[in-house]
């Protein structure tokens, strides 16, 4: 007889290696939760500050802005990251709402330039508290490794 | 006779695991050098006579994997099905006596893999292990029914082969992860 | 084309090379916007280019995926495919809101979009690459929903091959890790932990699986290699795709605030996924070295050899290059990640769809075997010209992500952001010299559609 090697024992392998993983990565993600209240900041989503924090969150995800920027590194990277910005902008909610307030609206000259979105206080307030929050989780050597991130 | 024994793809398969618990090894290995207090310290904690049960457990069980083995290559079917049963039931010992050691771990003191690195390697080497025990027994039983419908002969016992290479493989890194996580100092 | 009801593949096709055209227009766009800031602003903001950039990208797949399902399915299942009208209506269906979300991307504003396809009932925007309207994602799901349901049907009713099999496997993967999407959570470590059920088991899951079958379905047919050979090879790669890949997940689990002990499980499963990608090299070869006979579509062999090296060149080795967390700490976010994202969706997904599209298209057109010589030479040198430009494009932004990491991470004095990217101005510039070149590339492969038709053609000669 040749050399075994069968399809029939290479699908066995396939069905039950990945069942075996599958069921690993359950059981990590399971780990994984379990860990979450140490790291993920989720103190500070309750309460009122909570509010104003999801409120940021929409203003985040309604405007795109993870089109240019990286949070925590995942995004695009035409612009900095922004999970330190509080952190590099002084520890200051309103050096952040001054920055996006102040961007010109017809952009600048051969540059690249972050869009004028026209929000209003409210709202201002409630992406820099969000930034804020971002810059409270806890990452594994407080990733970005430093403040320029 | 063929070389390697059993299916050419479990040796496929085999290889990788060797290369990923190979690279788990390693990991472990350089950062115990970097924190050995830590590791002695934490080592102390672990059940060394359950672990030792264990490793005795799995040689048997190997021994009787190979006795199996024997067994359907003269052709004898009724006592490979009866070899293989044994070396499941010292499988099945592993289990338990490997959730005990468990049960003490994370229930009664709380460890988790994020309690320290040496509790981080110990619980994934050992539940990592864990589950290829599970996977050989469950392939294990597969090749006991198959053997106890008479799918095997003297001529034909590839599937016994393929399941004896897996388990062997199980139980070489038990042989491995007893000394490296339990005893060495 | 053995069946009646495969041709519904062409038009998934067609479509698929169109929008590709699409996508590569707006990534020329992105390019120069990295050079010449306010090129196109405020009009066409970068994120507006990027977002379609990407999500064509990602529908244009799709469309292959589906395209390649309905040709091979029927074929290999040897039976007429279950509803070809309700592929026809789908098609219609899924093209209308592909159609509808870019056109909404470049007319309003992304708010406003929102607003419209009113994002705060189940929202589920604004992420990236899953910037679609939630209507749009709906829209998804039904399609891919009822796509599943034919050909699930036409499996079911005729030969079960491990292909189908694999196929169907990998695309109910496809639509199950989809579902991902509409979970998103105020809390951003769950929202990201999440969003990468969505994407690594995509792209480094069961997109593998489609990947693995349409090689496998284009090899046999191009090879003549017995089907048992190509099948159990086929399992042996995809077996260690997931078995590397579903805990390689965690390699994306670094840095989100997520537990510090994914560093070592994500490195080290990681690590292990060039394996398979080198395997799939390994067994293209040599089954087009073990070929039963010369198939006259020469350009499909090549396009089917041209996936397995470019998937382990792309996905392998430039996804090793920043894969263990000590290098990633200082790689993340940077433009490596874009290096590795663009070599390995070309030369893994982009190019599989390219090889099943240059095999299947002569026949839907109601060639016997292949395009004239005059059309395959053409399309050999789209190949050629989009294959080494997009090497470069990788080997410029590899350079650009050395820099970006060292000036902005690795150094005593780490700059900020905006100055290291104008000092590595000059990489993004060759970058976009290489898009250029990619384009012309395009441009050839559309052309060698319309060129030598009328030409005779070689048939299929046993070896």
């Amino acid at each position: 007889m040749a050399q075994a090697f069968t399809k029939a024992m290479a699908r066995n392998i396939f069905y039950g290696g990945s069942l075996f993983f599958f069921l690993l990565l359950l059981a990590l993600t399971f780990q994984t939760e379990a860990d979450f209240p140490s790291r993920d900041n989720r103190a500070a989503l309750e309460g009122p500050k909570g509010t104003q924090i999801a409120e940021g969150k929409r203003l985040w995800e309604e405007n795109d802005c993870i089109g240019c920027h990286t949070l925590l590194g995942e995004g695009a990277y035409f612009a900095p990251e922004l999970a330190n910005v509080y952190t590099r902008f002084g520890n200051s909610t309103d050096a952040i709402k001054g920055f996006i307030a102040s961007r010109p609206a017809d952009g600048i000259p051969g540059r690249r330039s972050m869009p004028q979105f026209n929000f209003n206080d409210e709202e201002l307030s409630a992406l820099a508290e969000f930034l804020k929050y971002v810059s409270e989780i806890k990452t594994a050597r407080n990733w970005p490794p430093n403040i320029q991130g | 006779m063929r070389y390697p024994p059993g299916d050419l793809a479990i040796w496929i398969f085999i290889l990788a695991e060797l290369v990923v618990f190979a690279a788990f090894f390693a990991a472990y290995a350089f950062t115990r050098m970097n924190n050995v207090e830590l590791f002695n310290e934490f080592q102390q904690q672990l059940d060394q006579r359950a672990a030792l049960i264990n490793t005795l457990a799995l040689i048997t069980s190997s021994y009787f994997v190979v006795r199996a083995v024997s067994a359907i290559r003269e052709d004898n079917r009724r006592h490979c099905v009866v070899w293989l049963l044994a070396a499941l039931a010292m499988g099945a010992l592993f289990l338990i006596v490997k959730m005990g050691e468990y049960q003490h771990h994370f229930i009664v003191e709380g460890v988790s893999l994020s309690t320290n690195t040496f509790y981080m390697f110990y619980i994934s080497l050992t539940f990592f292990h864990f589950m290829h025990v599970i996977m050989g027994m469950v392939i294990l039983a597969a090749v006991v029914v198959m053997a106890a419908k008479g799918k095997y002969s003297a001529a034909e016992h590839t599937g016994v082969e393929t399941g004896a290479s897996y388990w062997h493989m199980v139980d070489l890194l038990w042989l491995i992860i007893f000394p490296l996580v339990y005893v060495m100092r | 084309m053995k069946y009646k009801s495969q041709s519904v593949a062409k038009l998934y096709f067609i479509a698929a090379i169109a929008l590709f055209v699409a996508q590569i227009l707006f990534g020329l766009i992105m390019g120069l916007q990295y050079v010449v800031g306010d090129f196109l602003f405020p009009t066409i903001p970068f994120n507006v280019a990027r977002m379609v950039h990407t999500n064509t990208l990602i529908i244009w797949l799709l469309m292959a995926f589906m395209g390649a399902a309905y040709y091979l399915i029927p074929e290999e299942a040897e039976t007429e495919l279950f509803a070809p009208w309700l592929a026809t209506l789908m098609f219609w269906i899924f093209l209308a809101a592909a159609g509808a979300t870019v056109a909404g991307y470049l007319l309003f504003s992304y708010s406003d979009l929102a607003e419209l396809t009113m994002n705060e009932l189940l929202p589920t925007m604004g992420r990236e690459f899953l910037e679609q309207p939630t209507i749009t994602k709906i829209g998804i799901v039904v399609v891919v929903l009822a796509f599943l349901f034919n050909i699930g049907m036409t499996i079911l009713k005729g030969r079960k091959t491990s292909i189908n099999l694999i196929m169907l496997l990998g695309l109910v993967g496809l639509a199950v890790f989809f579902l991902f999407s509409f979970y998103n959570p105020v809390n951003v470590v769950r929202d990201k932990f999440y969003w990468w059920w969505v994407v690594h088991l995509w792209v480094e899951g069961v997109w593998e699986l489609i990947l693995g079958a349409m090689l496998a379905f284009v090899l046999i047919k191009v090879t003549g290699v017995d089907r048992e050979v190509i099948e159990k090879w086929l399992y042996i790669v995809i077996a260690m795709v997931l078995i590397t890949g579903l805990i390689g997940t965690g390699h994306h689990f670094y840095w989100i605030g997520t537990p510090d002990w994914w560093q070592w499980w994500g490195s080290i499963f990681s690590a292990m996924e060039p394996i398979p990608f080198f395997m799939m090299t390994v067994f293209a070869f040599n089954m087009v070295h073990k070929r039963r006979r010369e198939h006259p579509n020469k350009v499909a062999t090549l396009w089917a050899l041209g996936t397995a090296v470019m998937a382990f060149l792309g996905a392998g080795v430039w996804g090793f290059l920043h894969t263990l967390s000590p290098v990633n700490y200082y790689t993340h976010g940077t433009q490596i990640t874009a290096a590795h994202g663009h070599m390995a969706f070309y030369g893994a997904y982009v190019m599989i769809s390219l090889a099943m599209i240059s095999y299947a298209m002569p026949l839907l057109r109601g060639r016997n075997a292949a395009n004239p010589a005059k059309s395959q030479v053409l399309e050999m040198w789209s190949f050629w010209l989009m294959t080494v430009s997009m090497v470069f494009i990788t080997l410029f932004l590899t350079g650009a992500g050395i820099l970006q990491s060292y000036l902005q991470r690795v150094s005593d004095n780490p700059m900020p952001f905006m100055v290291v990217q104008e000092q590595i101005n000059l990489f993004y510039w060759l970058r976009e010299i290489a898009g250029l070149v990619f384009l012309i590339g395009l441009v050839l492969y559309v052309a060698s559609f319309f060129v030598g038709q009328n030409e005779p053609e070689a048939v299929v000669a046993d070896r």
